[in-house]
């Protein structure tokens, strides 16, 4: 296994940063998620949690800062997430930590919603946006 | 020079984009114009950080329904086909309005009413889980969350205006409006 960085860019499509680190298994997704092909991008992403849960067994923390995805992106996080919590359940140790710009209501919401229909266990962790 | 639009037409179509009219595009709506128009609004709007947030995901979402499911196909400079379609964003004094047109298959686009009737009688925690249990469901050969319309409505606040207007024997011009509070 190797680590995944994705540098992000807004171009003709907005694609966000990545970030997954085999040594410490930390994992971060942050920027802005509007792909051409959304499951072509996270399909990778998703595949690498698993290999690393079935592989290497330790603990892993996902950390989220996404100031914007499209509800295409938003299917794929929630795959990803359920991945996570199968992973807890399994006894695996993982800590979820997801940044908000502090006067985004919406995506608090969101998160919320992700709470509800994984049960897992996420940090909401608001920001002041510069 | 039938070719060319006349004056006169050009002129009505200038006044129906009014005063009130921020932007307006007709064409093909591909991943570049979405982005070049997304950070349009973004920089247009800055002065209202929260309506431009708004603004920007409800555009991006209507303008991606329209690249998937318009039946009126363009193939841009990269050989990607997209769909065409309408975009008219306007400012009033309490409000933004975003609208969006676009042909679409009729018998498709009853089932998008019916999920709009659906969207505009639910409460807001409702529509969340509805949204939830959307997502829940297997996505799309195209990758949409399939959610994209209960998402606007969520961001908006607000109650969806659609229309849909038999065009020809299969096909419907399909028009969506929200309103974004300042």
């Amino acid at each position: 296994m190797e680590n995944i960085i994705i540098e992000g860019s807004r171009d003709t499509y907005f694609i966000p940063s990545v970030n997954f680190e085999l040594h410490t298994g930390i994992c971060e997704i942050v920027g802005e998620s509007f792909l051409e092909d959304t499951i072509d991008f996270y399909k990778p992403l998703m595949n690498w949690v698993e290999d690393y849960i079935e592989q290497e067994k330790r603990p892993l923390a996902f950390i989220i800062k996404l100031t914007y995805f499209n509800t295409s992106t938003s299917r794929c996080i929630l795959d990803i997430l359920n991945i996570l919590k199968d992973y807890e359940e399994a006894g695996g140790e993982v800590v979820v930590n997801w940044h908000f710009d502090e006067n985004d209501i919406d995506m608090e919401e969101d998160i919320e919603d992700y709470i509800q229909d994984t049960g897992l266990e996420i940090n909401l962790i608001p920001f002041q946006k510069k | 020079m039938q070719n060319m639009i006349n004056t006169q037409e050009l002129l009505d179509l200038y006044n129906l984009a009014n005063n009130k009219t921020l932007l307006s595009y007709t064409g093909i709506f591909d991943g570049q114009i979405l982005s070049v128009i997304a950070e349009n609004i973004e920089s247009n709007l800055a002065q209202n950080p929260n309506a431009s947030r708004k603004v920007f995901k409800i555009f991006l979402e209507l303008a991606q329904n329209i690249s998937f499911y318009s039946t009126e196909k363009q193939t841009n400079s990269k050989g990607k086909v997209n769909g065409m379609g309408i975009l008219i964003l306007q400012e009033f004094e309490d409000h933004y309005s975003c609208s969006t047109g676009n042909m679409g298959n009729t018998e498709m686009l009853k089932e998008v009413i019916k999920k709009c009737e659906t969207i505009n009688i639910l409460e807001r925690d409702d529509l969340r889980e509805y949204k939830r249990k959307l997502r829940s469901l297997p996505a799309s050969a195209k990758g949409g969350g399939n959610i994209g319309l209960v998402q606007v409505a969520l961001t908006s606040g607000n109650p969806l205006a659609y229309k849909i207007i038999p065009i020809t024997k299969t096909d419907s011009f399909y028009i969506v409006n929200t309103k974004i509070n300042k």
